[in-house]
């Protein structure tokens, strides 16, 4: 499929052509589009942390023991990491806004080697909770565990919501190679570069959810098991 | 809000200024539950992340400036809070299979918080 741009033509009543605005020239229509789109993550997410605050508040303490026990230095680096990489993406959109593509590009890659390293770090995080038997329908989450049953919606609500995060990051580093694939291409560059605007703001959405997702998760039991509510 | 006159210097300075911000920010998250509000760690660490948040949608989503689609953010999250807060939840308080559901029957009847053997 060619992704060429190709102008709509008007034909007025004299026979007189006239370019009709494509959408790479309608740089608001583009943006506001992609708001709307991240209305709809919001949402996602909304409800699943209001289910996640529904639970807690039937089970206040053991959702902060279940938090005590997570890694939060692991957490804590990912969190940088997310932090940083949000940087790199938005300088990378200052350098194409500019003409410096090559320099944008540099920073989508720079973007993308922070994204696999989140991933790897989460992946540890997960392979060291499933040998401690944490994982969804496995070892101490199986119904007939002794495992109590607040920790049980509480990891089960962890594993779902940063594993749903977790494929947002894939999917972003996918449509960051895609966008390098059409800066390559010609077809996004300093003129036209509302490609990488949403896809920028689609890294900026990945990142505000992790402020949310990691606060609730690993520092609600960070005060120790007693307080936090 | 993106125009052909591009000040490259100062919006960069503003990038890095917001990413010191927080940076700052994150490491008030960790010192938070032994420094202050200890008694009130969810609270705290909530608005921690609501700065966080602001400062990012603000800058490095560059809402600052964009009235409509500001606007518009703040009334779809009016809409999504009302149903949220307000129907839902009357419906969650007013819960009347409460007792019957394994997630919140045994919180209500009091008893053990365990699972049972067969969901």
């Amino acid at each position: 499929m060619s992704h060429e741009y190709i102008p709509e033509i008007a034909v007025d009543r004299d026979g007189n052509e006239h370019e009709v605005q494509g959408w790479q020239d309608d740089f608001y229509g583009g943006k506001l589009g992609f708001w709307l789109f991240m209305f709809t993550e919001v949402l996602m997410f909304g409800a699943m942390f209001m289910v996640l605050a529904y639970y807690n508040t039937l089970h206040p303490n053991e959702f902060i023991e279940a938090s005590a026990s997570l890694n939060r230095l692991l957490g804590g680096i990912n969190t940088v990491i997310l932090l940083v990489s949000a940087l790199t993406m938005g300088l990378g959109l200052l350098k194409m806004r500019v003409g410096d593509v090559k320099g944008a590009k540099l920073m989508i890659w720079a973007t993308i080697l922070l994204a696999v390293a989140f991933l790897i770090i989460k992946g540890f995080e997960w392979t060291a909770e499933y040998n401690h038997g944490i994982f969804l329908m496995h070892g101490e989450m199986l119904p007939e565990s002794g495992m109590a049953f607040g920790k049980k919606l509480f990891f089960g609500m962890y594993f779902s919501m940063t594993g749903l995060h977790g494929v947002h990051i894939i999917i972003g580093i996918g449509l960051m190679i895609w966008l390098l694939k059409r800066i390559n291409a010609g077809k996004v560059s300093p003129e036209h570069h509302i490609l990488y605007w949403n896809i920028a703001l689609y890294w900026d959405i990945v990142h505000l959810i992790w402020v949310f997702v990691f606060p609730y998760y690993y520092m609600i039991g960070a005060g120790g098991v007693t307080g936090g509510h | 809000m993106d125009t052909n006159t591009i000040d490259f210097k100062r919006e960069r300075l503003g990038y890095y200024k917001v990413l010191v911000g927080l940076l700052l920010l994150t490491a008030v998250t960790f010192i938070q539950p032994h420094l202050f509000m200890v008694e009130s760690t969810f609270l705290a660490q909530m608005a921690i992340a609501v700065v966080k948040a602001w400062l990012i949608i603000m800058y490095y989503m560059h809402l600052k400036g964009d009235n409509l689609i500001g606007v518009m953010g703040l009334f779809s999250l009016i809409i999504v809070a009302v149903f949220f807060i307000i129907v839902i939840g009357f419906d969650v308080a007013n819960f009347q299979y409460g007792a019957e559901s394994h997630i919140t029957g045994p919180a209500s009847a009091g008893v053990e918080n365990t699972a049972p053997a067969h969901h």
